[in-house]
């Protein structure tokens, strides 16, 4: 490409992300909401969670025992539960689970539960009546439950002591020796980088190709529908020059977006565990070479063809709703790439499009370099980028993109 | 005079519809050509031509020594019918771009922008966003964008269209100081009174042909009428054709979705309307 061309193409470009940030909305969908969305959902989400739980600690949760013979062990747990409780006799049903009368108190909530409990012999039959669609029906269910289990355990650890058993070798007859974590020979860099390539990928696949979206739409059917193509392609330069210029811009927003997309990510995962539960990835200079690779080139894939189906379309409405259900052909891909084995795995999976791309950032992610596998991805990504980018080229060569519907 | 553009023999259809059929013009140095002629009758289709926007069916479009048409957009200044500006640009940076995209060093650009926004009233106007320009403005801004680089063909597809009678005045007042400076314009309009005003020469074009070209003087006599609207429709009493380049395009089953969920007019006569009544 001769000096001139370049200039052109640089300057499309240029034109094109200076249009681009000056508007504030567009930096807030593609910039900053990725940037925050991950820190929100771990960090946010789970302070949230917590704040409702403590709500519903103290919640105080009355129900009914309907027994005839209510063992006093029990009656101590259901207590030590943080239950209040009122003891009735039971009647007679022909199972427990039947709600019988106690339905409407249980449903108008006049009571928060209903615990029916009969000896039948050696053993103990029960059922709990709850409204499920309750917090505080289901808060006194899961308090029960509980109370029941540990009723239960001791129950059990008695039955074996007054049979002249030991209690511990009965009920946990094989046993750990030392430490879980030390008898994994993987190192922490691998388990996080195991970790890491169950989403990265996924969330590289689909915020490539939704970034990517609105800019690749407003720059071609856009630029169609305002009326601003005609003017550009009156210009000295070609249409070569102006597709280049034009995916250069998308790929630079796009790129900006994924990045801050994964910093956001890796950020909330660190602060959530404290570090602890996951590290770095132990990665080598050529699997971090390779992954950079692999994105560029499934990014030149994307954004060309983004590019050229929106070129064909008429209209910014047209290309929209074209594109967005396409979201569906990269999201189904990553999804099943994800439950695919790597151990021992077929080389044609690296051949499939947006499938080899997925599992070789899966694979990159864990430090194993195959190269069978990089030169059928390396090999089959390109075909399809240069496919894509040829496809875009006859789009932007179609001698009716200068007419717009509006 | 030496032609600067030769379009021979050319003609252009979009699917079924024949846009231009058989032209032959030659737009020569310093002249003022005026494409006259109705809404669909091909004039943007033949500007586009000039442009290297579409390329012909059929026929050339050449410089003089035989080069295509797109080797020459570099010597062209073209204002589209949109105006074509970057909302999100001010006036200065809509021209700056297309004149770099033009290999034109910026200080020479601003010398000449601003050279002519003086006399289009437009230089306080450069710094601002065009996004809440009026239609006038955004005419302008095209104007100066178009010659920023100092192109040796200016291409102007109605310009006029849509400006109160102020703004179309200094429009006119600038085509007319470049035509006296030598510039070579193309000027399509459909207003014969602007065409008489502004240009040396009319080109009548009406259902994608040539009816008439030369100067008004010219056209009265050949068709023996005493004012050009009645030369006009003595050429072209047929019937225009409605503008349907873009429906041409469309797709088969586009068009036939559309129509199936679009209902049909009722289909009363007058007397039971009358009756109605």
């Amino acid at each position: 490409m001769s000096k001139v061309a370049m200039f052109r193409v640089r300057a499309i470009a240029k034109k094109e992300v200076i249009e681009f940030v000056r508007d504030w909305r567009t930096i807030m969908a593609i910039i900053v909401i990725p940037l925050l969305m991950f820190p929100l959902l771990f960090i946010l989400f789970p302070v949230l969670l917590e704040s409702e739980a403590a709500e519903l600690d103290a919640l105080e949760i009355s129900i009914v025992v309907q027994s005839n013979e209510l063992d006093p062990s029990l009656e101590d747990a259901i207590v030590g539960a943080g239950i209040m409780f009122e003891l009735e006799s039971l009647s007679n049903l022909t199972t427990l689970s039947e709600p019988g009368e106690d339905m409407d108190r249980v449903r108008n909530l006049s009571v928060d539960a209903v615990l029916r409990i009969e000896r039948v012999n050696t053993t103990w039959n029960y059922a709990i009546l709850h409204l499920s669609t309750s917090e505080r029906s289901n808060e006194a269910w899961n308090r029960l439950l509980d109370a029941l289990n540990q009723w239960e355990d001791e129950e059990v650890e008695r039955r074996i002591s007054d049979s002249g058993l030991d209690v511990n070798a009965t009920l946990d007859p094989l046993r750990w020796d030392g430490d879980v974590g030390q008898s994994d020979v993987a190192t922490s860099g691998e388990q996080a980088g195991m970790v890491l390539s169950l989403f990265i990928p996924l969330v590289l696949a689909i915020w490539t190709y939704s970034s990517a979206l609105q800019p690749s739409i407003d720059m071609t059917a856009g630029e169609r529908e305002r009326g601003t193509l005609e003017a550009l392609l009156c210009l000295p330069c070609t249409r070569l020059e102006l597709l280049l210029g034009k995916w250069a811009a998308v790929a630079t927003i796009t790129g900006v977006g994924v990045v801050l997309q994964i910093f956001g990510l890796l950020f909330a995962i660190g602060y959530l565990a404290s570090s602890s539960l996951i590290g770095l990835p132990d990665l080598s200079i050529t699997a971090i070479l390779l992954l950079i690779t692999a994105i560029l080139l499934f990014a030149v894939m994307i954004v060309a063809i983004e590019l050229a189906l929106a070129m064909r379309s008429h209209s910014v409405k047209e290309a929209g709703s074209i594109l967005a259900p396409m979201l569906l052909l990269i999201v189904f891909p990553a999804l099943f790439t994800q439950v695919i084995n790597l151990d021992g795995i077929e080389s044609v999976w690296f051949a499939i499009p947006v499938v080899n791309i997925l599992l070789a950032l899966r694979e990159l992610l864990m430090n194993r370099i195959i190269p069978g596998h990089i030169v059928i991805w390396a090999g089959t990504s390109l075909l399809y980028a240069a496919l894509a980018a040829y496809y875009a080229s006859r789009q932007f060569g179609r001698e009716d993109i200068v007419t717009s519907l509006s | 005079m030496e032609p600067l553009l030769s379009i021979s023999n050319v003609s252009k259809s979009f699917g079924d519809l024949v846009a231009l059929d058989q032209i032959n013009l030659e737009i020569r140095s310093g002249e003022v050509v005026g494409l006259v002629g109705s809404n669909g009758a091909g004039k943007t289709t033949l500007l586009r031509l000039m442009a290297g926007v579409y390329l012909p069916t059929s026929g050339k479009v050449s410089l003089p020594d035989g080069q295509p048409v797109n080797k020459m957009r570099q010597s062209l200044g073209v204002v589209p019918e949109s105006t074509g500006l970057y909302s999100r640009l001010t006036a200065w940076e809509n021209i700056r771009y297309h004149s770099r995209m033009h290999g034109v060093s910026d200080k020479d650009a601003w010398a000449r922008t601003s050279k002519f926004a003086e006399h289009l009233d437009m230089l306080d106007s450069l710094g601002r966003h065009t996004k809440g320009f009026s239609r006038g403005m955004r005419q302008k801004t095209a104007l100066l964008r178009a010659l920023a680089h100092g192109p040796s063909i200016l291409l102007l597809d109605e310009p006029t269209a849509g400006l109160d009678i102020t703004s179309a005045r200094t429009v006119r007042h600038l085509v007319e100081q470049l035509k006296n400076e030598g510039g070579t314009i193309v000027y399509s309009t459909h207003q014969l009174s602007e065409a008489q005003q502004v240009c040396d020469r009319i080109v009548i074009v009406h259902n994608g042909e040539i009816r008439a070209d030369g100067s008004p003087e010219a056209l009265l006599e050949s068709t023996d009428t005493t004012t050009l609207e009645e030369a006009y429709v003595t050429l072209t009493k047929d019937t225009a054709r409605p503008r349907t380049e873009e429906d041409g395009k469309e797709g088969r089953f586009t068009g036939w979705w559309r129509s199936f969920f679009t209902p049909k007019p009722p289909q009363v006569t007058m007397n039971e309307v009358e009756n109605d009544e």
